[in-house]
């Protein structure tokens, strides 16, 4: 895969220094009991400033372990394989001691569920103080005045009050935008959203999202969405990864896909089980059919096969590679689709 | 997503794949050590004094008394009244056996039998005899213990009683919640609606379910009761002497602490490598049970 | 308040209105509502344990009559006595009698030495009370660091330690422990007395050189105790514990993360064990008392056990089991007071 190309595409003018972000084959293994879980194989995505990557696919598509390996954040059984470059700085192999460095000021991140991420007996205020803390040498008053001003920058509603609250005293959506705060603390480069919405009724998604999109302006972040919703993605990012048992299968400016569509018929499938607004609310999502894979024992041949209404024989015995059929879009398919006429959304 | 990180976070898999036979290994010992000794102890105790070749714990030789260890004929030298040490060790370990497994066998039978009939008829049974179990577990097992010895008057036979009261609510306890658990189970609903009888459900089909959880918790109980019997006997409110205990050989040791350590440390260490024994068992059976 | 039927005229008086208010402020705070219920749940237990004690206690072979009569008394005297001390009433009616005087703290008199009873508990009680609390306090104090130290390495060096001497200090006796304690620290070393008791208004210094030996006994099993569970609860939290991953996102480092996110997280269980141990260590003193000749209640219940006096056994033993309810009680509170998911209202989970 060629990740000049993806990178350069929104950024032509910058000189060919070190991208911001740049993710080159990354891997994660894990063994459990004597097997070999490939959760991650291959991935690899750049991020500049200011841009907005969104990784999509379903649960165990290795869209959060790949997320957690970027910030170091996997337990120790993790294997990590590849590289993840920060402003050109190799972290993949650092210490514990050398991964906190970078986390924060750096890259931070905001995590699926705030209710159980937050820590339950730490008063709000504490655990955004500790944020700011950590990586600036502040005094406590003014430490607490940052946290005051990070809480209003998230809009949190009465600040001061909600300061000295708990975790379980706060709707979903005032818990995540604690977690947003968080994660702002010290001004990281690139912030890692990890289903930040997925916990969150739809109208405080809008919201939040939103947020996210005015922070990213304001404060010139990298964004990168972690999410299911390809509807989410495609609202509010530049660039789409379709991740399916642990690899990419296709990636490509956001626009492309809904212009010609995916190629390959798992993204086909996810962009169909976009929800669309005429359905009654909380009626249940329509899914991609079959069962998402079991990563100790995949299939040979293209892993998405067995559920892949398309399949053909060639499928379910040669691997297909990620290659750059069209300028900036990649796919991974013997039999891609051909793209369809209009917008898919 | 969060299925696959839970899938992460297990527990590190080392102890399968190459670590697994050394593991495996390493958790039969944990069973097999404290097995053997615990075996050879109650042997040394139950069988030796059949064999007759021990010098008689009581009337010694007045004579002979703070004989050292390694005495011809006294390996284990003699107390201040010419008794000597080994066999007043074999003799009063035969008494605190019996003791321990005697009161966790009556508290045991007794207890589990209140806990499952409680748990299994319910309603206003249950909360009568969980009440009082309540308010038996209030009382320090060891004051329980020594009031009820006293009341019933000092032998061996009352002492075991008492502390087989101690332990009887915890037995219940333990009945009780596991056949509540059982209760609800597809095999018993299905032998009340064939209209087995009661009893019948009770002894074909809780009690098997149960007996290896509650006999597992009895060896932990039978470390507790033997420490119970030997600080009675330490408090002078045990098994009367002439009789040799561990508690009543313990409290001659610490008045002799400053003369003759040996006297002292001799059935402090016998209490606590039969007490160690019983709970590594105990802990590494649970584990086994746990497990599985 | 619940129960006031809606046609009730409300706010006649205006205090009333307020009262009610206020009333039903208190009645719906959970905490409020945590520490009335398990207060309730106390009543029967106590009135249950005192029953019991007086039962165990008056059947006892020793009567009052039979100690205060000489010996060649005759049936008459005996009865004439028993008329005396209310000993020929209904039993329940002998209960009842007891229960009034003591809820006045009336213990009545040592049947040995006439002393009030409530003079010798106020002498004895602090003795046992310092010990109780010296224990508790050197238990948590060591096992708090170390449960924290394996737990920064599960499966390292001290981790291991601490499994080995965790069951070891578990299968000790309290009385082995006391007394090989003795051994080397009073008869070896001699650097601290092996018996005796100096009041704490006396000397401090030397009241705490004769009190290390004992609180050492009573805390050790305990510290092994405690330190397991903690370190089993802290290494759970920070393997399962979401927001553990969020503060490592922070960049906290991992020392932190364990005493200021996990340990938070993983005290209440131990709270609970403590609760539970303050009863049973109540029995505990005894044993200890009498290796170290502490002048504390658990010494007076042998001597009066040995002596049949029976007023001051039967005080002790209530007071001790009293101590073991409330002991719950308190730890129950103590728990909904520091997790402020109780506090607020919400249960774990």
């Amino acid at each position: 895969m060629n990740v000049d190309t993806i990178v350069d595409a929104p950024a032509t003018d910058r000189p060919a220094a070190a991208a911001l972000l740049e993710v080159t084959d990354l891997t994660v293994r894990f063994r459990l009991g004597g097997r070999v879980v490939r959760a991650v194989s291959g991935v690899s995505y750049a991020l500049e400033e200011g841009q907005t990557v969104a990784i999509v696919g379903e649960s165990g598509s290795g869209k959060t372990v790949s997320a957690r390996a970027i910030m170091g954040l996997l337990p120790p059984t993790a294997e990590v394989g590849g590289s993840v470059r920060f402003r050109g700085e190799e972290l993949v192999g650092l210490s514990e001691r050398g991964w906190r460095r970078h986390r924060g000021p750096d890259l931070a991140m905001v995590f699926q569920d705030p209710a159980r991420s937050l820590n339950p007996t730490m008063r709000v205020g504490a655990q955004v103080t500790e944020a700011v803390r950590t990586h600036a040498d502040l005094s406590r008053s003014a430490a607490r005045e940052r946290a005051l001003e990070l809480l209003a920058l998230v809009r949190l509603p009465s600040v001061r009050e909600r300061y000295d609250q708990y975790p379980h005293e706060l709707s979903g959506g005032m818990r995540q935008r604690v977690m947003i705060a968080i994660a702002l603390a010290s001004d990281p480069n690139v912030l890692i959203a990890d289903e930040a919405t997925t916990a969150l009724d739809v109208t405080t998604q809008a919201q939040i999202m939103g947020l996210l999109k005015d922070l990213q302006q304001e404060l010139r972040m990298a964004l990168v969405m972690i999410t299911h919703d390809m509807a989410l993605a495609a609202r509010y990012s530049d660039e789409i990864l379709v991740m399916y048992a642990g690899k990419v299968v296709e990636y490509a400016p956001t626009s492309a896909f809904f212009v010609g569509g995916g190629r390959m018929p798992y993204t086909r499938a996810l962009l169909e089980a976009v929800p669309d607004m005429s359905r009654p609310a909380h009626s249940l999502f329509p899914v991609v059919p079959g069962r998402p894979p079991d990563l100790t024992s995949l299939p040979t041949g293209c892993s998405f096969s067995p559920r892949c209404p398309c399949a053909q024989d060639d499928c379910r015995e040669v691997i297909p590679e990620l290659v750059e059929h069209e300028a900036q879009h990649g796919w991974a398919c013997l039999h891609p689709l051909a793209p369809t006429g209009g917008p898919g959304v | 997503m969060a299925d696959q990180i839970a899938i992460v976070q297990a527990p590190p898999a080392a102890s399968r794949g190459v670590g697994r036979s050394w593991s495996s290994r390493l958790r039969a010992l944990e069973l097999w050590i404290p097995g053997v000794v615990l075996v050879a102890i109650i042997l040394a105790c139950v069988v030796w004094p059949w064999l007759g070749t021990l010098p008689d714990p009581v009337n010694g030789h007045l004579d002979q008394p703070y004989r050292p260890l390694g005495t011809a004929g006294h390996v284990l030298g003699t107390d201040t009244l010419g008794n000597d040490n080994l066999s007043k060790l074999v003799y009063g370990g035969r008494l605190s056996l019996e003791v321990g497994f005697g009161a966790v066998a009556i508290g045991m039978v007794l207890g589990s039998l209140l806990g499952m009939i409680g748990a299994y008829k319910g309603g206003w049974v249950d909360s009568i005899v969980s009440r009082v179990l309540d308010m038996f577990l209030a009382f320090p097992a060891l004051v329980l213990a020594m009031i009820i010895a006293n009341y019933l008057g000092p032998s061996a036979l009352n002492v075991t009683l008492a502390i087989s009261l101690y332990s009887l609510p915890a037995f219940a306890r333990l009945a009780r919640t596991s056949t509540q658990r059982l209760r609800e189970q597809p095999f018993i609903v299905a032998a009340k609606l064939a209209g087995t009888r009661d009893w019948r459900i009770i002894v074909r089909h809780v009690v098997p379910n149960i007996v290896p959880e509650l006999l597992t918790f009895a060896l932990l109980s039978v470390s507790t009761a033997i420490i119970i019997e030997a600080s009675l006997s330490y408090l002078g409110l045990g098994v009367p002497p002439p009789a040799p205990t561990w508690g009543g050989m313990i409290s001659m040791g610490q008045q002799n602490i400053y003369s003759f350590k040996a006297l002292l440390l001799l059935p402090c260490g016998a209490l606590f490598l039969t007490v160690l024994a019983l709970n590594l068992l105990g802990d590494a059976l649970r584990s086994r049970w746990s497990s599985v | 308040m619940a129960s006031v039927p809606a046609t009730s005229p409300r706010g006649g008086v205006p205090w009333a209105a307020a009262v009610r208010r206020a009333t039903r402020r208190v009645a719906a705070s959970p905490l409020a509502r945590v520490v009335g219920r398990r207060t309730l749940q106390t009543v029967p237990v106590l009135l249950g344990v005192s029953f019991i004690t007086f039962c165990l206690l008056t059947l006892l072979p020793g009567t009052a009559a039979n100690a205060l009569l000489p010996e060649n008394a005759t049936a008459q005297q005996v009865h004439a006595l028993e008329h005396q001390l209310g000993l020929d009433k209904p039993f329940v009616v002998q209960y009842l009698d007891w229960l009034r005087d003591v809820i006045h703290g009336d213990f009545g008199a040592s049947l040995g030495s006439q002393q009030p009873v409530s003079d010798i508990l106020g002498q004895r009680l602090p003795v046992s009370i310092e010990l109780i609390v010296l224990a508790f306090a050197l238990s948590l104090a060591f096992a708090v660091p170390v449960a924290l130290l394996g737990a920064r390495r599960p499966g390292g060096i001290v981790d291991r330690l601490n499994v080995v001497a965790g069951m070891v200090g578990l299968s000790m006796p309290m009385f082995v422990l006391g007394l090989v304690l003795v051994l080397v620290f009073a008869v070896d070393l001699r650097v601290l007395p092996a018996q005796g008791f100096v009041p704490l208004g006396e000397s401090l210094w030397r009241n705490l050189q004769h009190m290390v030996l004992p609180s050492a006994t009573i805390a050790f099993p305990l510290f092994c105790h405690y330190t397991r569970v903690l370190r089993a609860d802290i290494v759970d939290q920070m393997n399962s514990g979401e927001y553990v991953v969020t503060a490592r996102s922070k960049g906290v480092g991992p020392w932190r993360i364990l005493t200021r996110h996990a340990f938070r997280n993983a005290i209440f269980p131990t709270l609970t064990l403590v609760g539970l141990n303050l009863g049973t260590m109540i029995g505990a003193t005894v044993i200890v008392e009498q290796i170290f000749g502490l002048p504390g209640i658990g010494q007076a219940l042998v001597t009066g056990i040995d002596t049949q006096d029976i007023e001051v056994v039967i005080a002790i033993v209530l007071i001790l089991s009293l101590t073991v309810v409330v002991a719950n009680l308190l730890t129950d509170i103590l728990i909904a007071l520091l997790d402020p998911r109780i506090r607020h209202g919400r249960s774990h989970g």
